[in-house]
């Protein structure tokens, strides 16, 4: 099986190690925006145009950067994308800039890019490492939608602002809360594991067996 | 020159921070006049809205706001207006709520003895909970509340409160504070407009 593959890469990245309930990265966003569909959305949009253009740059300029500073430069052009998501937001979508308040800022810390940037776009070419920061995010996206789907619908009653629910039915304020994220992230990466480790199991018996 | 060499690295991190900073003054330059523009609109549709003015989908806000607003001076404590025949004092407040300053504009009658409409233009409480306080339904329900003696956003009292004649209305369940912070900056511009308005009636 060949790693660097672009398919391999995109397997990897949305199921073997997803960022989220492998590498458990970027779980703070992960409590904090998913009490809402439409703001994870655009989050999570704004994070795979962010970590697509990090790995570019870092890719690109891998190897112009000392090895002493790299850390620090791929912040300052993690932090320079950041910058140019929230500057658009503001100018073009004014309305979602204001409901997401400080979150655009807080991509900046997100581990994911950082983590790509390091461990994939210092060794590999540009091409590569954009689609590994696409597949990355779009690993973190799905995992999102499906905590945020159950958080909004609990929550709120509604599915993207729009009311689903009946109107007897009683929010549950513990699902706007951070907290229910984590349950719901904790049952996840149970279902997701034991999903693997079956995978795993049943590859292994037809090579094993006689 | 050495790749890991002293000079060579410092070269190269302070082109790369130039480079970037550099790019993103362009960008913000060029953004500038447009996030300006945004700004002004979002304040003058939340005078409108703050005065009982329905602001539609479609409509021009800047000639809506001119009209109702001719004498409009920035950075004045309040504003008067007529709407509908009545007179009404607009006035933009500021204060602190749980986590940063909650900014907005409360619309009243010209006696000061009830709210007409409160519109809030920013703040930065929590998305889901304290967040809430810039959905119509807490909005709304100070449309036309009683507030001669200043207000009470209530919370943990169980049933929904809809008198207008009581000046009280329902705070966000999960968001004490930000409720309290809500009925504190209220009242606090209440009494900042009795004063300014004290000579007058």
């Amino acid at each position: 099986m060949n790693d660097d593959s672009p398919v391999q890469i995109l397997k990897n990245n949305i199921w073997y190690s997803n960022p989220i309930f492998i590498q458990i990265l970027g779980i703070c966003s992960t409590l904090a925006v998913t009490n809402n569909l439409t703001n994870t959305v655009i989050m999570t949009v704004g994070l795979i145009f962010v970590a697509a253009f990090t790995n570019l740059t870092v890719s690109l300029l891998k190897n112009l950067i000392p090895r002493k500073v790299r850390m620090i430069l791929q912040t300052l052009i993690i932090a320079f994308y950041v910058i140019i998501v929230d500057i658009l937001l503001r100018a073009y979508l004014p309305e979602v800039s204001k409901s997401l308040g400080p979150y655009v800022g807080l991509i900046i810390t997100n581990c994911i890019i950082m983590g790509r940037a390091e461990a994939f776009a210092q060794s590999h070419g540009p091409l590569l490492s954009v689609w590994d920061g696409v597949t990355s995010g779009l690993g973190y996206m799905w995992v999102l939608m499906i905590i945020a789907f159950v958080r909004e619908l609990m929550g709120f009653g509604t599915l993207f602002g729009i009311t689903v629910l009946p109107s007897g039915f009683t929010p549950w304020t513990i699902m706007v809360m951070a907290p229910s994220a984590f349950f719901l992230l904790g049952t996840f990466i149970w279902v997701a594991k034991t999903i693997i480790l079956k995978q795993k199991s049943s590859d292994m018996q037809p090579k094993g067996g006689k | 020159m050495k790749k890991d060499g002293l000079i060579y690295t410092v070269i190269v991190s302070i082109l790369a921070a130039f480079l970037f900073v550099f790019l993103l003054s362009l960008a913000y330059g060029a953004t500038k006049g447009k996030v300006e523009e945004n700004q002004r609109l979002t304040e003058a549709k939340a005078y409108l809205t703050a005065a009982g003015v329905k602001v539609e989908e479609g409509v021009d806000v800047e000639q809506t706001f001119k009209s109702y607003f001719p004498k409009f001076k920035p950075k004045a404590a309040f504003q008067t207006t007529e709407v509908n025949g009545h007179s009404e004092v607009v006035s933009p407040f500021q204060g602190n709520g749980l986590w940063g300053t909650i900014s907005g504009v409360i619309g009243m009658t010209a006696d000061l003895k009830r709210i007409v409409g409160l519109e809030i233009v920013s703040h930065v409480e929590t998305p889901g909970l304290g967040g809430r306080i810039d959905e119509p339904w807490f909005k709304d329900q100070f449309k036309g509340e009683y507030a001669e003696n200043g207000i009470i956003v209530k919370h943990g009292a169980g049933g929904g409160d809809t008198d207008p004649d009581n000046g009280q209305v329902d705070g966000i369940t999960g968001a004490s504070r930000t409720s309290d912070a809500i009925q504190i900056i209220v009242n606090n511009q209440i009494d900042l407009l009795k004063k300014e308005l004290g000579g007058t009636n």
